[in-house]
């Protein structure tokens, strides 16, 4: 299921709030798990199984890391053990295709490829199971003993299939005990509206007109100006798809009593890309930075150190994001910026005016999304060809995609700065009291409206 | 915020959810909408295989959304939002002034070459002359009204190339049809030409087949045009779009007071039928006040016509098969969505004379049927 649905918006949450705040604040927990384990089931009911199977291994682990602490070479094993078996399951479902794919392009060598359907968010629960024994070890969290308490964490519905990743060190303090006032229930709720408003409102217009980009190259009619309007729509409708599924997560998570860390900040105002990167899904970025960077020695290990382990993580980041080439490509892309701005770039950027570094930051950021969002890499070199002068600069078609599209490009263009926020804050009290229904309102009908049109939602990162 | 306001705004977004959940839970389901001229889909029968291929999830799914309260009006209020926002194109369907026309997609597949090849080789396969006429709808007539730069297919380049097919004469549809592009020859909610348009098809039609002298004048029908008692004509543009606000269509139909025996295979045996089924301007499908709208085969006979006409056609001929009937012994409407039968076969063993292949341009480009053609 996803929150972009019809089912879930007037079915499944209306019913799951109800069961929820009837409960007994001791049993919340295990009506959590049930109606995520549903939630999860909705789409594949038989990968409910891997969610059986993920926290018990997670469970277990953590418990023996915890019984063996003072042998730290066995509590290490145990640590180890863990990660081994979430990348294994991740690796199975996400990447044997690929692999095997790759492999038998070696003469003698023919794997079989499965085809399986990849399992809901398995990408964003694993990372999350991972950091619960790690954390348990550097005793950065406590160990959980009931697992009713550590299913509820795994499977926790708001966040399950799209993120944010949320470490178990966050929300560990309030899966023991939380309270949910009606400040938290009302400020959920507008987040949550928002976030849905930015996906079905925004990002699906800013997806249409991709599609139409992408829709002239394929027929040969891609312009200079048609190939910059796709990456900058598609910039737009990755932006406000993910960052408003995460407005949502976050929402639903304080309507719950969570407090899931943010996101997004704004990513396209930023001044370099090492910036963008601590801007975008930065539940990902710290993730690796805190699991993978520091552990492989950061930068602190000299400068060839530090290059190899920016490489290699910036792989793994590419590569997180799907199994294909593009995705390695588009990490290394990015690792590549980095290296050249932390050793090359690094004084010019100081002396540079802050709105060329935002055009600089933006183009960097705006190319990436064409190696992103085109899987064949041969479509992609031609599709960035054009844009970089390979083409006619302008046709007919452009003036009516511009014009057919100008409000919305204005919108998510300013949508993606602080203004609105900055406006909101600024706004009188009493302003902001009368405003906030009339724009709750407004956002649930016009939103109902677009998904009872469309059939068909699918979220961006829904199969990740 | 105060706690009194945060219950405010947290009843309020309950309310609206629960409130919708409720709504839907009461109101009785439908069978069918008129509007989206389909059946909805119903809560599925549960079963475990269901739920493990995932179809049982999947019904769920359908149901909830096809029997959504006020379903035709949320729709509605998308298209209102869109055309606030400045956009001109509506689920494939431009808004032009007071008038929607639908975008007619490039053909995929090489279809278009395919099913012009049908036509090519049932003509090697009778001895009958065949016609084939390509009918160009509102986006190549009206092509001037489109938004600037919105894309269209180029019909006339395709039209062009069908006329000169080899072994088949051509009727002309197009320069008729652009020459009196100023009137109200096709809907302003439905993508069919009106009877106007269709009057102009049939004397294009009998031009071709070499009797022009014959084409009755405007003026010697008597028009009647039905819309304030039948609500008027809301038509499949005005579905597909979501654009509710236009003004309704008004269906006209020419009347002469010629005897016509007419028949409609619907079911496999023959019925007796009206020229005009007035029951249908009940409905919303008002365009099907034609012959009674879509069907396999329908055969017109006029004794005091001249000659046998075989019509492999699309519904833009039932429109216009009132004006033919007028002139020929036999009219033999033939749909090969319905009809599966081989078309030359079909003409020799009822004694026809010719075979006329009229389609619109959008429905020839997309049909997947015309390989009976060759057969």
């Amino acid at each position: 299921m996803v929150f972009s649905s019809l089912t879930f918006l007037f079915g499944y949450l209306p019913l799951t709030l109800a069961l929820y705040f009837l409960t007994p604040l001791r049993r919340r927990n295990f009506v959590l798990l049930a109606v995520s384990l549903f939630f999860y089931g909705w789409g594949e009911p038989v990968y409910v199984g891997i969610m059986f199977l993920s926290i018990f291994i997670d469970y277990s682990h953590g418990l023996l890391v915890e019984k063996f602490r003072d042998r730290d070479r066995l509590a290490r094993w145990f640590v180890g053990q863990s990660v081994v078996c979430n990348l294994l399951l991740l690796g199975f479902f996400k990447y044997w295709d690929f692999l095997a794919a790759n492999l038998s392009l070696i003469p003698g060598v023919d794997l079989p490829r499965l085809g399986l359907p990849l399992p809901l968010g398995i990408s964003f629960f694993t990372f999350q199971t991972m950091s619960y024994t790690i954390d348990v070890y550097r005793q950065d969290a406590p160990v959980q003993r009931n697992i009713i308490d550590f299913g509820a964490y795994v499977t926790l519905f708001p966040q399950l299939i799209a993120g944010p990743i949320v470490k178990y060190k966050t929300v560990a303090a309030e899966l023991v005990s939380r309270t949910v006032t009606s400040q938290d229930f009302a400020g959920g709720a507008c987040r949550f509206t928002v976030g849905l408003a930015k996906k079905v409102l925004l990002a699906n217009a800013a997806g249409a007109l991709w599609e139409s980009c992408l829709a002239s190259q394929s027929a040969g009619a891609l312009t200079v100006a048609g190939g910059w309007t796709g990456l900058f729509a598609f910039g737009f409708q990755i932006y406000f798809d993910f960052s408003g599924y995460s407005d949502m997560a976050i929402g639903l998570g304080r309507i719950l009593g969570f407090r899931f860390n943010e996101n997004f900040d704004h990513p396209y105002l930023s001044t370099s890309v090492g910036e963008f990167w601590r801007r975008w899904h930065m539940s990902l970025t710290s993730w690796f930075r805190e699991y993978l960077y520091f552990p492989l020695g950061g930068s602190r290990a000299g400068k060839a150190r530090t290059l190899r382990n920016l490489l290699i993580v910036w792989f793994c980041t590419g590569f997180w994001h799907g199994a294909s080439w593009n995705f390695i490509l588009w990490g290394l892309y990015f690792g590549l910026w980095l290296i050249l701005e932390r050793f090359v770039f690094k004084d010019l950027l100081t002396r540079t005016p802050v709105w060329v570094k935002r055009v600089y930051t933006l183009l960097v950021v705006f190319v990436g999304w064409g190696i992103f969002a085109m899987e064949d890499l041969g479509i992609c070199g031609k599709y960035l060809a054009v844009c970089f002068g390979g083409g006619p600069l302008w046709s007919g078609p452009d003036g009516y995609r511009l014009r057919s599209w100008a409000v919305v490009l204005l919108l998510l263009a300013l949508g993606s700065t602080t203004l609105a926020a900055d406006l909101w804050r600024k706004m009188p009290e009493r302003g902001r009291k009368a405003l906030a229904p009339v724009l709750m309102a407004l956002g649930l009908v016009v939103s109902t409206a677009y998904l009872v049109d469309g059939s068909y939602n699918p979220f961006l990162y829904f199969r990740f | 915020m105060t706690t009194r306001y945060s219950r405010f705004l947290s009843a309020f977004f309950c309310l609206f959810l629960g409130g919708l959940l409720a709504w839907h839970a009461l109101l009785p389901d439908r069978d069918r909408s008129d509007v989206e001229n389909r059946t909805l889909a119903q809560f599925p029968a549960f079963s475990w295989e269901g739920l493990k291929d995932g179809s049982f999830t999947q019904g769920v799914e359908d149901y909830f959304a096809d029997q959504f309260p006020l379903r035709d009006q949320w729709t509605g209020l998308k298209a209102r939002t869109e055309q606030l926002l400045g956009k001109r194109e509506f689920n494939g369907v431009y808004l032009c002034g007071d008038a929607l026309i639908a975008k007619v997609d490039p053909p995929r597949d090489g279809l278009e070459e395919k099913n012009l090849s049908y036509v090519s080789r049932l003509a090697e396969r009778t001895e009958l002359p065949v016609y084939l006429g390509l009918i160009p709808p509102a986006a190549e007539i009206r092509k001037d009204d489109l938004p600037k730069g919105a894309e269209s297919w180029d019909q006339a380049a395709f039209i062009a190339q069908a006329a000169d097919l080899e072994g088949v004469e051509s009727i002309d549809f197009l320069s008729p049809l652009a020459a009196h592009a100023g009137e109200d020859i096709f809907y302003r909610t439905d993508h069919h030409w009106t009877t106007q348009g269709a009057y102009y098809g049939y004397a294009a039609l009998m031009e071709a087949l070499g009797r022009d002298g014959e084409v009755l004048e405007q003026e010697v029908y008597d028009r009647r045009s039905f819309p304030p008692a039948f609500n008027g004509f809301q038509g499949t543009l005005y579905s597909q779009s979501g654009v509710h606000w236009l003004e309704p269509d008004t269906i006209e139909l020419w009347v002469t007071g010629a005897g016509l025996s007419i028949t409609s295979w619907r079911d496999g045996t023959p019925k007796e039928a009206p020229l005009y089924d007035l029951d249908k301007l009940d409905t919303k499908d008002k365009y099907a006040v034609f012959l009674g709208g879509n069907q396999p085969l329908c055969v017109i006979k006029n004794s005091e016509g001249q000659g046998k006409l075989l019509l492999i056609r699309d519904s833009y001929a039932d429109s216009m098969a009132p004006f033919l009937a007028l002139h020929f012994e036999e009219v033999h409407l033939l749909d090969p969505r319905y009809y599966r039968y081989s078309a030359a076969k079909y003409a020799e063993e009822n004694g026809l004379d010719a075979i006329a292949v009229v389609y619109s341009v959008p429905n020839f480009i997309t049909d997947r049927n015309l390989v009976l053609l060759a057969q």
